[in-house]
């Protein structure tokens, strides 16, 4: 019985059927992906079709969304497991050698991206020139920070993330006396002058008592950024100091002293701070003459990491990114009249998969290749010779 | 075959080869002005060093959509009209050569659509500038692909206009007495403001760098003039340049040529090696290699289909020759094309459609060398006939030869990556290709014939598998190049998933096929969509207007698009159609 139902299990993952039915929900995903970002963005539809085990769907009638198709996760898994079973399946024979390598290269392939999907992470970079950046920040998370700048030549900078802002309640943060209570968090807002005669607002202290905030829906495409919007009320040794209102669409941050230290309230884009720093010496913009067209961009940066004694000078450009302690900056963009450069930072710890899957897949074919060839040839040989 | 049929075949291909050798060489000796060296003369116009013939080429393509045009019983060619443009407007915008097709563009400057093609010249267009001016002013801030026709059809007008203005306004201002007059009256209250508008409205630069200087820094007219204002001298070639002028204008041939030579002897000193190179672009440029190609491909296509019905003895190697010669002139157009620019075959869509149809002519020509049934010539022809009007039709945006971007500047992934990946998207058309041919003979030849179906099937599978591994091997360095200029791997940006849906179907085909799923037809039905898979993945995501890739994007082509992949599932319906639909009745168990 048990060995009965084993074997309809092996029997029904090293199936072709299954192959070709998870080969053809991949193609549907891709397309359905690629559509999708028309509208939700690159990340948005990744994180929707590929990304996910299931694509779901809000339904008016049902108050959560409903898994409608299996996601690129699922997808990807079963596929993982059939060429798995597919390859101990093929015969242990010299001449399916190419076959197993090809197969289990793209084993590794998935694994790639499963490593990629699950752990990699994008932030960027942006420095001016003359300017000297010791954190990398994300494209749309965001945190609020709270600094203290009581000494004037070094802030302890403690932050409290987007996801945990969401959750709301009372946020103690570690290493200070303070408290936060948060009133209200809006993943993405729009900010605009109190109007006469308004309702007044949530917040007691600094700018917000002026200032109307009205809730929007929250934006996934590539080029957009929330404007995530939270009302706090800092609380320290019993003692309340009003609440306050800290946005990504205020720019300058608000301070208050508690016990004569001085700390100062923001929101703004998620950083995570680096062991070592960037100088950005020089940045090129070059176009070819007579044209807009641009030939190339660089970044000439000195980087500076006392932990290693290290400090050198690296010029990065297109097509030749800096990889550095585990991440990859590359050349992305630029702004200011050519005197802001901004790096993507990638980091993935699985970046060396790929390389070894193609390894792999390339050895493979070649060999299986090899191996026809002699028999087609050994064939011609035969009937020659009968 | 016997020897004289042999000859007679390979007759025909030579013969083929000489006309397109006719269409290289030079015309004879100059008879009055020698408008074709004019158009030899160097210039820097989108970033690189290229002959005032293929500026005209382009321009009047971008213009009216062709490279000539016939006026009061004449034709006249791109060097002409540049002449007139150039020296003579008042003659030149009398042309009709802006052609207008959208009806509310024809209404909104005043005048009544006649035929289906309606031409105008610049002279009609004038007095409604400001009109198409606001218009298009309107409608250029929306995305390219959120434009309604009108908008687009305004936009479209407005820069071919603006091209024209501008080219118009370069070695002179339109409606002043000339160059020669520009550098009398240097020190003219009004010159400066004169030598701005040149600076600012030239189409290109023909003044070569000074010793000394940078060896980019070509100058246009305009800033040629500002620098002799400010005391630096008289640029040697602007004296050569008001001579042609004026004797253009005088229509005295014989200075005019004079002239020319002289400036081509200041260019010369100047920047040696321009001129030579100028000179190679024209023969490419006369040769038109591309445009010869696809008609003899077309001739060989004739002959291939009546070798079905008369002599195929004869005509059968006869196609093959043609077929031959036809990708002889293909690959020397493409070899011209990569020693010109210095860059791998494929650097736009443009050239991807060029090599797209080379790769299918070769992959035929092999196919028709194994089993020489005429399918691999007919298939063959018939993909390079179609893959080169596309690129034909894909060229009338400018400059073929078009710079870099900087991301794309890496001659060491274009050779690898873009060159697998294109030869990928070759073998799953001519695999396409094949099983419409297929399907089409199971519906016209009667006599059955088994040993043909089958080794059209080997043929086809033969070929997907070659594609499944070069679109496989190029979507991976495609991959590698993103993760050596991005930082990642893969991305599901849009191109990279169109090439990701070549290799899955392909897979898809080739396993369904191993598993015993599908046998013959259901295979060539495959194939059949792999046409559609790939034209998707090649042209469609480009019409997304989103991704890293979106460099490409085109919106006239989405009609274009649509009629083929309606075609292809007519193809497919045709291929799967029942038994009894067939002329070729199977006899039993056939």
């Amino acid at each position: 019985m048990i060995k009965t139902l084993a074997s309809r299990i092996w029997k029904f993952f090293k199936s072709f059927q299954l192959t070709i039915v998870l080969l053809a929900c991949l193609m549907a995903l891709v397309v359905l992906c690629t559509l999708a970002q028309v509208e939700m963005g690159t990340q948005g539809a990744v994180n929707a079709y590929m990304r996910s085990f299931f694509v779901k769907r809000q339904f008016s009638f049902l108050p959560f969304p409903l898994p409608v198709f299996p996601g690129g996760g699922l997808v990807g898994l079963l596929l993982t497991l059939n060429l798995i079973a597919k390859t101990l399946d093929i015969q242990r024979s010299w001449t399916k050698a190419g076959m197993w390598l090809v197969h289990s290269g793209l084993v590794v392939l998935f694994a790639g991206e499963f490593v990629a999907g699950m752990m990699q992470v994008d932030t960027n970079m942006s420095i001016e020139v003359g300017q000297t950046v010791n954190y990398v920040q994300s494209y749309k998370n965001m945190e609020l920070a709270v600094i203290d700048t009581t000494d004037p030549t070094w802030d302890e900078v403690y932050s409290v993330p987007d996801t945990l802002l969401a959750k709301g309640g009372s946020i103690a943060i570690p290493g200070t006396p303070l408290t936060l209570n948060v009133k209200r968090y809006f993943p993405n807002a729009e900010l605009s002058n109190l109007p006469p005669g308004a309702p007044p607002s949530l917040a007691t202290a600094g700018v917000g008592p002026g200032v109307s905030v009205v809730e929007r829906p929250a934006v996934t495409n590539d080029n957009e950024i929330n404007t995530g919007t939270v009302f706090v009320e800092p609380v320290a040794g019993g003692r309340s100091y009003g609440t306050w209102l800290a946005s990504m669409a205020l720019g300058a941050p608000q301070s208050f002293t508690h016990e004569g230290r001085t700390y100062s309230l923001s929101m703004r884009l998620r950083r995570q701070y680096l062991p070592y720093a960037f100088t950005l010496k020089q940045f090129r913009h070059d176009v070819y003459p007579g044209t807009d067209i641009p030939k190339n961009f660089s970044s000439l940066v000195q980087v500076v990491n006392p932990s290693q004694k290290e400090s050198r000078e690296v010029l990065i450009y297109m097509n030749q990114p800096l990889r550095y302690e585990g991440k990859t900056f590359y050349q992305a963009s630029f702004g200011k009249n050519d005197t802001l450069s901004v790096l993507s930072v990638v980091e993935n710890p699985g970046w060396l998969l790929p390389y070894v899957s193609c390894v792999l897949v390339s050895l493979g074919l070649l060999v299986h290749f090899a191996i026809v060839l002699r028999r087609s040839l050994k064939r011609r040989q035969d009937k020659k010779e009968g | 075959m016997t020897f004289v049929q042999k000859y007679l075949a390979w007759g025909a291909g030579a013969l083929a080869l000489l006309i397109a050798l006719i269409f290289a060489l030079p015309g004879g000796k100059v008879r009055g002005f020698d408008a074709a060296g004019f158009g030899n003369i160097p210039i820097l116009d989108g970033g690189r060093v290229k002959p005032l013939d293929s500026l005209a080429r382009n321009s009047l393509l971008v213009i009216h959509s062709r490279q000539g045009f016939r006026y009061e019983g004449r034709t006249i060619g791109p060097d002409e009209w540049i002449l007139d443009v150039m020296f003579r407007p008042q003659v030149a915008d009398q042309q009709p050569i802006f052609v207008i097709d959208d009806p509310d563009v024809i209404g909104l400057i005043g005048a009544q659509q006649k035929q289906n093609r309606n031409y105008f010249s610049f002279a009609d267009l004038s007095s409604h500038l400001e009109e198409i001016q606001k218009q298009a002013q309107t409608a250029q801030p929306i995305a390219p692909q959120k434009r309604t026709r009108f908008q687009s059809a305004i936009v479209n007008l407005f820069d071919r206009a603006y091209l024209y203005y501008k080219l118009r306004n370069t070695l002179q201002l339109a409606g002043s007495p000339g160059l020669g007059w520009e550098l009398q009256s240097i020190t003219d209250a009004e010159a400066s403001a004169r030598h701005q508008d040149l600076m600012q409205l030239a189409a290109f630069r023909i003044l070569p760098p000074l010793p000394g200087g940078p060896p980019d820094a070509w100058k246009n007219v305009g800033e040629g003039l500002r620098a002799m204002a400010a005391g630096q001298g008289v640029h040697p070639a602007l004296v050569p340049l008001a001579r042609l002028n004026a004797a253009y204008l005088a229509n005295d041939a014989a200075s005019f040529n004079q002239a020319l030579a002289d400036m081509k002897g200041v260019v010369s000193t100047l920047k040696p090696g321009a001129l030579s190179h100028a000179n190679n672009e024209i023969v490419f440029n006369r040769a038109q290699p591309f445009f010869v190609g696809l008609s003899i491909y077309f001739v060989a296509f004739l002959v291939l289909c009546v070798s079905w019905i008369y002599k195929p003895e004869l005509l059968r190697p006869t196609a093959y020759a043609l077929l031959f010669s036809g990708a002889v002139v293909h690959t020397l157009g493409l070899a011209a094309r990569i020693i010109l620019q210095g860059r791998p075959p494929v650097t736009n869509l443009y050239s991807s459609a060029v090599f797209v149809g080379w790769g299918a002519v070769i992959l035929g020509l092999i196919v028709e060398r194994m089993y020489r049934k005429g399918f691999g010539t007919a298939v063959a022809a018939a993909a390079g006939f179609a893959s080169l009007i596309v690129a034909q039709n894909l060229g009338t945006e400018g400059d073929t030869m078009e710079m870099m971007r900087a991301v794309l500047d890496s001659n060491f992934w274009l050779a690898t990556h873009v060159v697998t990946i294109t030869i990928g998207y070759s073998g799953t058309f001519l695999a396409g290709a094949i099983a419409i041919g297929y399907a089409i003979r199971k519906h016209i030849v009667t006599k059955v014939d088994v040993e043909t179906d089958k080794a059209l099937v080997d043929m086809a599978y033969g070929i997907i598998c070659f594609a499944l591994f070069f679109s496989f091997v190029g979507t991976v360095l495609g991959g590698i190049w993103a993760d050596q200029s991005w930082g990642r791997f893969w991305g599901w940006d849009p191109k990279e998933n169109g090439a990701l849906l070549i290799v899955l179907w392909n897979a898809i085909i080739l396993h369904a096929r191993w598993a015993g799923y599908v046998r013959e037809r259901g295979t060539m039905v495959m194939a059949i969509f792999g046409n559609i898979i790939t034209a998707c993945s090649w042209f469609g995501v480009n019409m997304l207007g989103v991704g890293l890739h979106s460099y490409g994007f085109m919106d006239q082509a989405f009609y274009a698009l649509t009629g083929f992949i309606i075609s292809q599932l007519v193809f497919m319906a045709i291929c799967y159609a029942p038994a009894r639909f067939w002329v070729q009745k199977p006899h039993g168990k056939a």
